[in-house]
Order: structure tokens, then sequence, then C-alpha cells
């Protein structure tokens, strides 16, 4: 376990060569399901990417001291423990956005990309690089939750982040706060994202 | 940096040391907000009755009287406002089970006299574009300040005198009919808590 | 509807019939629906198809050549008839931006995504239908009614449809008997006089243009008859064990977009199974979903719904009734 990890190399790939939703398509439940708008894409971003980074960083802490067999149990114990801690602090603090959330938040315990980090990197790296991983990842997911919440508010609800920008009955394509329209914004936002990325390559 | 090897009491140690770590943190956690959640969700109420009663210097939440009515299946809830001593308004829950997908429940702001103040949606699942425009201001601001007794609680095709949201007529009947049975459970409670004086 | 470039087993029938053909026929078929909507709606009709012809040929042009840089195929005739097909599926008065949007969303969405011509999975009128119809449902669901001046536009009466009426009214906890007086006569929407969208007004035109189709060869019998004894059956049963809260059969199918959809969405080359067979399991699919999502569902209409759910099933379809291989023995069994 010696070998350097780059870490600008480490922390830039989450968000663009193996950006979780637009290249790994990991995570679609909650991708699809909450982000009906932008607030909610990043909120909803930041609470898993809390998780994400404290699950990384406590897995590699502790992975020499977990036998392998029992690692998967042991994961998911620390990542509930952490989704728990988050739903208990958005319900004390953020009650509006935990309430928009809704059964998203508890289901963070199941978003794969949270697990499949702490078995394919966290478990085999040191604390820093995990964190950085972690980082990466983390933003990679909430910039593009945050993405596809704004697209989808713009031309479902005539707003962003709650400002109104259109008149009070002016007709909105109400089709893309519901689930086909998370389906089609998504599907376009992938081949624009993939479009770009590999121009840039 | 070797692994643990994987015998019986070495899984079963590590496990238990990692459950019961969790275990505690989240007990500490719990114990910071445990109060908070309660002062948010009681905020959350109050927010909702500032929307529909006048204004207020007790806080209803605390004396809410939870009375069982025929008119519905739940126990209802109704907040009596105060404001010094004197009665300045009650908020009751109304809801109607007869939406276009289901449950419609409201909160109903009632003045002393029995005309409205003004109404919030609680709950709905109606027709996004359609029946969702219950919660718009230029639905709700036809209910303020009448009184059902003579304000006819059904939409206009049923000889009443709610305008119904546009394609939602259903949506409409449901609405009217949820703030109808608030308007009930509040006669009903007037008239026993206060005897009429003759 | 478009055109039939499966590459399918052999023997490859060499003949005139090109694809272009086809089109044209089916163009021909439905001219008759829309004379009819012409006399009911006036030069509002007109208006539709003309904004949702010219519309899905402008924006398959653009796409073709700007976007995707491939070859330009406007002229195959699949662009015009999905314009139409869209245009029969709208209200005469809906706004003339949401007939873009929904054509844009029929070629760009539906079709070209897909990856064109032949490739789409779902029929693209009906996903630019559908995708107006959720998207604005107060505008999609006002039906002007007919007009007395064919020169004038339609005012903005509106007259539900009989299907709207009925689903109203039987939520509202009335029968039938107490509806009845409120629809049209099987009459009435045989002939066309009556609300709706623009092509699915009279039973009779729709009718003609489906025979014609058939004898032109340029469909089969099997899905339109499949699917319209499927419904006549299920809603039947309903109808004879409660008639008072479930609406006739006649009504069902009369009304509504089942013929439209039955003869000229469903039977839609691209997007239906290429077996006999298949077009028997997918015809079945078709109605059974359309009853229930009118009896049962939130919205009084379901075809669209219908034909665009069981689209997804054909290539499962297609998978397990392959087309006999020629040459091979009848009797193979099918896995």
């Amino acid at each position: 376990m010696a070998e350097t990890v780059n870490q600008k190399d480490n922390f830039l790939k989450g968000i663009v060569k193996e950006n979780p939703i637009f290249v790994m398509l990991l995570g679609m439940c909650p991708t699809l399901g909450v982000t009906s708008s932008a607030s909610n894409g990043l909120g909803m971003g930041v609470a898993t990417m809390f998780v994400l980074i404290m699950s990384n960083i406590v897995v590699s802490l502790v992975k020499t001291q977990i036998p392998s067999k029992v690692r998967i149990p042991a994961f998911i114990i620390i990542i509930a423990s952490f989704v728990t801690i988050v739903e208990m602090i958005l319900e004390a603090f953020v009650p509006f956005l935990y309430e928009q959330l809704g059964i998203f938040i508890p289901l963070i315990v199941v978003n794969c990309i949270i697990l499949g980090r702490a078995e394919s990197f966290a478990s085999k790296n040191n604390a820093i690089s995990s964190l950085i991983d972690g980082l990466g990842m983390g933003l990679g997911f909430t910039l593009a939750l945050t993405i596809l919440g704004a697209t989808r508010e713009i031309l479902g609800s005539g707003s962003i982040f709650g400002f109104k920008f259109v008149p009070d009955d002016a007709n909105t394509f109400i089709l893309f706060i519901l689930p086909p329209g998370a389906f089609i914004a998504l599907a376009y936002l992938t081949v624009l994202f993939n479009k770009l990325t590999t121009k840039t390559n | 940096m070797s692994k643990k090897k994987d015998t019986f009491i070495n899984m079963v140690v590590s496990l238990f040391v990692i459950t019961i770590i969790s275990g505690f943190s989240l007990g500490f956690v719990n114990d910071l907000t445990v109060q908070p959640i309660k002062d948010a969700k009681i905020a959350k109420k109050i927010k909702a009755l500032k929307l529909v009663l006048p204004e207020f210097d007790n806080n209803p939440v605390e004396n809410v009287k939870m009375i069982k009515s025929d008119l519905a299946k739940d126990s209802v809830e109704i907040y009596s406002a105060l404001k010094g001593d004197e009665n300045v308004g009650t908020a009751i829950i109304g809801s109607s089970e007869k939406g276009f997908s289901g449950l419609v429940r409201l909160m109903v702001g009632f003045k002393p006299d029995g005309s409205i103040q003004n109404i919030q949606v609680l709950e709905q699942k109606e027709t996004p574009g359609l029946g969702t425009k219950m919660k718009e201001e230029k639905f709700l601001q036809q209910f303020r300040d009448k009184n059902p007794t003579t304000f006819k609680l059904k939409p206009t095709k049923d000889q009443g005198d709610v305008d119904a949201l546009t394609g939602a007529t259903i949506s409409t009947r449901a609405f009217s009919e949820a703030t109808q049975m608030a308007y009930d459970i509040f006669e009903k409670e007037s008239s026993t808590t206060q005897p009429k004086k003759d | 509807m478009s055109q039939p470039i499966i590459v399918s087993a052999s023997p490859h029938v060499h003949s005139d019939r090109t694809s272009k053909k086809l089109m044209y026929d089916v163009v021909i078929a439905l001219i008759p629906a829309f004379l009819v909507s012409l006399y009911v709606f006036g030069i509002g009709a007109l208006i539709v198809t003309a904004a949702a012809v010219i519309s899905c040929l402008v924006f398959e042009y653009l796409i073709q050549k700007y976007l995707l840089k491939s070859e330009i195929t406007v002229g195959d005739g699949s662009a015009l008839i999905t314009g139409i097909l869209l245009a029969f599926n709208l209200p005469s008065g809906i706004p003339i931006w949401m007939i873009v949007v929904g054509s844009l969303v029929a070629i760009g969405i539906g079709k070209l995504s897909f990856g064109g011509l032949g490739f789409n999975i779902f029929n693209p009128a009906l996903v630019g239908r559908v995708f107006l119809l959720i998207s604005f449902p107060v505008q999609m669901t006002t039906w002007p009614t007919a007009v007395e001046n064919q020169t004038a536009l339609a005012d903005a009466v509106t007259g539900a449809t009989p299907l709207g009426v009925i689903k109203e009214g039987l939520m509202f906890g009335e029968t039938m008997s107490e509806i009845g007086s409120r629809i049209p006569s099987a009459i009435d929407m045989l002939l066309g006089i009556t609300g709706g969208s623009i092509g699915e007004m009279s039973a009779i035109a729709l009718l003609i243009g489906g025979i014609y189709l058939i004898i032109r060869k340029v469909i089969t019998w099997h899905i339109p008859i499949t699917m319209l004894v499927t419904m006549a059956v299920m809603t039947g049963i309903f109808w004879l064990v409660d008639g008072e809260h479930y609406a006739s059969p006649v009504i069902h199918i009369l009304s509504g977009g089942a013929l439209l959809g039955a003869f000229f969405m469903a039977t839609d080359l691209v997007t239906s199974p290429m077996t006999k067979k298949g077009m028997i399991i997918f015809a079945i699919g078709i109605g059974v979903i359309t009853v229930i999502i009118r009896l049962f569902g939130a919205y009084p209409e379901g075809v669209s719904f219908a034909i665009l759910i069981m689209n997804a099933f054909v290539p499962l379809i297609n998978t397990y009734f392959k087309p006999r291989r020629f040459g091979s023995k009848i009797k193979v069994k099918i896995v």
C-alpha cells in the first residue's frame, strides 16, 4: 500500500472522468427521485457527500481491523450510522429540506456510490486519499444532482432555486417535475456531458 | 498492515465493537437533536397557524383540542388562538377523500363569527397543473372573509358559490367538502363550548 | 405508419410497394376524418394540422442537418404522417406554440433520439401527444364545441368529451342513467358531432380510412380488430354486471381515441410486432390497458398510454414470436 496517489487526479476523477451520475450511472434512485428542484438536488448531494466522506475516512481507518468475511456488514453499519446522524441533524435544523427529501434520506444507506467507494477505494487506501476521493465523488454527485434539479425546475416550474422568473399562470412543462421528466432530462444531460468531456480530452 | 484473520472470534469482536461505537454515537447525536426536532415541529405548526389565523399571542399548539367527530375517521385537531384573554380565532383541520387521487387535507382558520380567515392546504395528491392549483392564491382568495352560512361551499356547477379550478371540478369539490367539514365541526364546537345566551 | 425497413427473415419479396407509397396510402386514409373535423371545427382544424405538419418536417430537417449531420429523410413521408397524427390527437383550440413543442418532442425525442427511421421504439406522434397532455392538462382537455360557421375559429366554449363527462359523473357518485342525457347519442358519435380531438370525431370516417388501409394491404386486420374486440368484451362484462356504474361497450368503442388508435396508431409498422401472433398479443394488451385506464385510472381516456406501454413490449414479443424462417418446417416449436 505504499503506492503514491496523485491527489489532484484522485480529486478530479469523481467530478469528470468517473462522475458517479453522468458516467457511471450509479445511485439512480435519489437522482431520479428528488431532483424536482435545484435546491432539492443540492441538499441531497450535500447530505450524500457528508456521508460519503465520513464513511470513506472511517472505513479506511478501520480497514485492517475488520476480517474480510464481515467487511460488508461492517461497512453498512458505519454508513447507516452516518446516515442516521444526517437524518437527525436535517430534521432538527433544516426541517424544510428534511420534509422535501423524505424517504430518500434514509435511503442514502443503500446508495451504491457510498458502499461502492468504501469497497473499491477506502478499504484499499489511506485516510487522506479516501477523504479526497470522497470529496471528489461527493462533489461530482452534488454537481450532477444540482444541474439535473435546476434543469427540471427551470423547465417544469419556471423557477431556479425557488426564484420564479415566469408569471404565476404561465404554462411550464409540468412533465419535467414528474418522474418521466427525470428520465428524459437525465438522458439528455448525460449525452451533453459525455459530448463535452470527450471533446476536451 | 495485515488483515485480521477470518476467525469466528475476530468477526464477532469486530462487529460488536463497531455496533457499540455506532450505538453510542447515535445516542449522543440523538440527545443533541431531540429538543431542536421538537421545536422545529412546533415552529412548523405555528407557522401554518399564523397563515390561517388572525394575530394571536398564545401558543395554540400547547392547548390543542382533539375531538372525536362522526364527520371524520380520526379525531380532529382544533386549535384556539387567543390574544390576551380574548378568543380571536379557531383553526380546524378538515379533510375529504373525494379528491381526484384521494385525500385532501386542509387547515381552515375561522374568525369568532364563523367567517373564514384563510385556508392552507396540508396534503393533496391531485393532478399536477390542474388540481394542484388549489394551493394558489388565485383560488384561495375567493374564500377569505366568507361565511359558509351564506357562501355555499360547492362548485358553481353544483349550484354553489365556489369558482372551480379549470379542468379540476373534482378537486374543487373535494376542497369545498373539506372546508365544509371544518366549518361543521367549528359550528358544533362553538355551540357546545359557548352556550348561546338567551 | 413509418416505413417498413425492418430487416426481417427471408424471403425478401421485391415489389414496387416502396415505403413512400405506403405513406401516401396512409395520408389518403386520413382524409375522410380530416374532412369531418374541418366541418365540425372549421378553420381551427386546418390551422392545427398545418402547424403540426410543417413543424414536424422542419424539425426533422433541422435536427438531421445540423445536429446529427446525417442523411436527410424528410421526403419519405414519415414526418408528414407523424405531423398529421399528432394534430389529430390535439384539441382544435390549442395554442400554436404548444403544437410546435409537441412536434419537437415527437420528432426529436420520440423518433430521432432512437436513431430515426425504423429504430424508434415508441410511436412518435403519441410521444408528442402524451408529453403535451401531461405538461399542459388544461389546454389539452379544453375541447372547443362545434362551430356554426366553418370559416370561423372555434370559440372558447368547452364541451367535455363523452368519456370525460362519464368519468366525472361516476366519480361524483352519479349513475349511468343520470349521466346518459348529457352525453351524445351513439348516432352522433358515429357521425362525429361530439367533443374531442381533431381526428377522433367521426367513427364512420375513421372506419372508412381503416378499411381502405386494409384493402390496400398497408395494415392487416389483426391489430385493430383484436384491440376493439378486447375492449368490447372487457367493457361489456363490466357493463352487464353493473350497467349503472359502467358505460356500455358501444360508448367505449365509438368515443375517444379508440378507433383512431386502433387503425392508425397501434398499427404503425415500426412500433408493432412482426408476426400475426405477436400482433394479436400486442393488440389484446392495448385493449386491456385502455379499458383499465378508462374505468379505474385518473384519466378518462387511455388509448395513447396503452399504445405507448405496449410499444415497449414489442421487442420482447418479437423475441418470442419470431417470423418463421422461409423453408423451415411449420411444426418448429417456438421456445
